[in-house]
């Protein structure tokens, strides 16, 4: 930033603008004696008193005054007062749990209201936009989630009478199965696709007949939509193994984790393929001339120079990939593969949202932290970015 | 010494290069100067084998290159191009230092041998050897790349419009440089171009290239004298040759020594171009010059008769 006024921040100033609104106007907790009631909704004002809930208001007043003129120096107090007021998020659910669930009832159970997921969303685009301010990147920004995160998981005794906490009480032992399923279908898939988009992405290099073949039967697959290949896939393994011993002997069915793996394996593979092939063929012609004009024979070529000059673009496919089978594997729970669709689907059925929640929000997080450190491993081997000092050139 | 007999090579039905004959005496810097797809830069990748010929013969000291495995033939040639071809992956000193572990030298002669070569192209090593190609300027990259054709000593330097990417400015230093280090290495260079003052100003031999032949070949003067077709004449500039002509001759070549008479008072150094005098001239009015040495003082004068030539073989001016 240079030395001329620092402007106003419209992003920041509208941001805590509307949080101030939704904390005050939308309700943060509902509570209810049991499962099957419907909750009542208690705002902030209602839990703490006006003058409480508008003391609470002070660090969002603050960000507004701050961002009327954001130097560097403020915007480094606006990143702490937003990472507070983040971290501090569930001590409100504490609070409501404390004042509004009555101990006699150990079914009563404490729903996360509208306010506080808004607050949430809010805070973090606070977070995202002070941080691309101040231009902060690798370890620094990577330190914002994992303080945030941390403070979270200390306040976590304090929150055992939330409805989202008693749905995982009951299940422990299934969530964390589910956990693993899904990390093990998503983890297999995307390896097995790797492997295989590898090796036809190698295969199309050899022949533009089978480049045009292998793109038409992959975009294809693309466009089937993912419960139909996973009913297109019932009947054929059904009958393989029926036909073959050793398949069922090893748990391929019609349903369960087999076709899962195979639609998500499809679905994978164009990703893959595309970045590799694209990967491969967009090595500088320059750098390859040179590297045979100094005498590198073709596999030194493809070792040395072709496939470190392709590895961040192939990992920017494992990325995508990895993104989109990590929701995709969600419906697979849909024909028994398990996973931690099973929650959402268990939830939807039975109405009761936080049994969606505890399924949706680890997926969520999953996507969230391998989208995170597969860009962040991409960005570390790509050395074309690497501007001299004055910036991008 | 490079010799080509014969050599065609063809792309489908089109015919590159056309039965070409050429010889590279060794210590020679040989210019192939044409039009795009005149096939100069594909008879330049002939002679490492990149592209192999069809009919004929290239030798090296004497032994046809088919003789050697096409890799062991391309580490013993140094190869440099228009878009440089560093690895953006690896750091100067790793580009630099590609050929000699190709060709397993240990690692400590590897390291000697990348920093006397960076201190031959004028980049510090405690600078420049650990950057990335990315941080480099165009001229610093060419230098890399330079400086990674030289890596292993070889007696053969083959480039490709080296210099055909920088601005003006860093060309002319670059062209300079590599005088230069010419004149204290004495490689066999043949050296690829569009840009004819470049030829000009770099080369001890041209040799003019159209549709896959050799038009005319000769020192640049003999060229620009004796131009062998339009087609010469107008690649070498048409009228302004005279005054290319001008720019490849120096003072010192058409100065007279110190007559009585009153000295002029524009002067021109002794190492300056005939086309630098001319500017001198123009610039102060005067149709003489004192020609001065390094200290400034007077050795010499030239007049405009002298370098037009009117009075070189005795009819001189009085």
């Amino acid at each position: 930033m240079s030395r001329r006024e620092a402007p106003l921040n419209r992003v920041v100033m509208a941001l805590s603008l509307v949080a101030t609104a939704t904390w005050l106007a939308l309700p943060l907790a509902s509570v209810a004696p049991n499962r099957i009631v419907p909750g009542t909704a208690h705002t902030a004002t209602d839990l703490l008193g006006w003058p409480l809930a508008l003391l609470a208001c002070l660090p969002l007043v603050a960000l507004m005054a701050l961002s009327r003129r954001l130097d560097r120096v403020r915007c480094h107090l606006a990143l702490a007062l937003v990472l507070l007021l983040l971290m501090a998020l569930p001590g409100w659910l504490a609070i409501a749990s404390q004042w509004l669930v009555d101990p006699e009832l150990p079914q009563a159970r404490l729903g996360i209201g509208a306010a506080w997921w808004l607050s949430l969303f809010w805070l973090s685009l606070m977070l995202i936009e002070l941080r691309s301010r101040l231009a902060l990147v690798g370890w620094r920004a990577a330190l914002l989630p994992v303080v945030v995160a941390t403070a979270w998981w200390l306040q976590g005794a304090w929150l055992g009478s939330l409805a989202l906490g008693q749905e995982l009480d009951g299940r422990r032992g299934d969530f964390l199965e589910a956990v693993v399923d899904h990390l093990l279908l998503v983890g297999g898939a995307v390896g097995a696709s790797l492997v295989l988009g590898a090796l036809i992405a190698l295969a199309m290099r050899q022949s533009p007949r089978v480049e045009r073949l292998g793109f038409a039967v992959l975009n294809f697959l693309q466009t089937i939509p993912s419960l139909a290949l996973f009913g297109l896939l019932l009947a054929p393994l059904a009958w393989l193994a029926a036909r073959f011993d050793w398949l069922s002997a090893i748990g391929v069915s019609g349903i369960g984790w087999a076709p899962a793996f195979l639609a998500l394996l499809g679905y994978s593979l164009l990703p893959m393929v595309r970045n590799t092939h694209v990967a491969l063929s967009e090595v500088d012609p320059g750098v390859l001339e040179a590297a045979r004009g100094m005498g590198m024979g073709r596999g030194q070529v493809f070792r040395q120079v072709r496939l470190p000059l392709a590895l961040p673009v192939v990992i920017e496919g494992v990325r995508i990939t990895t993104v989109q089978a990590i929701g995709l594997t969600a419906v697979a729970a849909l024909i028994g593969a398990g996973g931690l669709g099973s929650f959402i689907f268990q939830g939807l059925g039975q109405a009761a949202m936080d049994l969606v929640l505890l399924g949706a929000l680890p997926i969520l997080a999953m996507a969230l932290v391998a989208d995170a450190l597969l860009g962040a491993l991409a960005r570390r081997l790509d050395h074309r970015r690497l501007a001299s000092p004055g910036g991008a050139p | 010494m490079i010799e080509l007999k014969g050599v065609t090579k063809r792309f489908g039905d089109e015919t590159a290069v056309d039965a070409i004959s050429l010889t590279v005496k060794p210590g020679e810097l040989c210019a192939l100067v044409g039009t795009s797809g005149c096939g100069k830069s594909t008879t330049l990748r002939m002679i490492n084998r990149l592209i192999e010929h069809d009919e004929g013969e290239i030798h090296i000291d004497g032994r046809p290159i088919r003789e050697f495995d096409g890799r062991l033939l391309r580490r013993r040639i140094g190869y440099a191009i228009q878009s440089t071809g560093l690895f953006p992956h690896w750091t100067v000193a790793r580009n630099i230092g590609l050929v000699p572990r190709l060709l397993k030298w240990p690692a400590a002669r590897v390291r000697e041998r990348v920093e006397e070569l960076m201190g031959l192209l004028g980049l510090p090593v405690d600078q420049f050897a650990d950057r990335y190609p990315a941080q480099l300027s165009g001229g610093q990259a060419q230098r890399v790349g330079v400086a990674r054709a030289l890596a292993a000593d070889p007696d053969i330097l083959l480039m490709d419009e080296p210099f055909g990417a920088l601005d003006p400015i860093t060309r002319e230093g670059l062209q300079a440089e590599l005088r230069d280090l010419q004149s204290r290495l004495r490689k066999t260079i043949v050296f690829v171009t569009h840009d004819m003052d470049e030829a000009l100003a770099l080369a001890d031999r041209l040799v003019v290239m159209k549709a896959g032949h050799i038009v005319q070949q000769g020192t640049p003067l003999a060229l620009l004298r004796a131009p062998a077709d339009d087609f010469v004449a107008s690649l070498l500039g048409g009228d302004d040759r005279g005054l290319k002509e001008a720019a490849i001759t120096q003072v010192a070549e058409r100065m007279l020594p110190l007559s009585p008479r009153l000295l002029p008072q524009a002067r021109v150094h002794r190492d300056a171009t005939l086309r630098q005098a001319l500017a001198v001239m123009f610039r102060e009015h005067a149709d003489r010059l004192a020609v001065v040495d390094d200290e400034a003082m007077p050795i010499g004068e030239l007049s405009l008769r002298r370098i037009v030539g009117a009075g070189r073989d005795g009819s001189g001016e009085s």
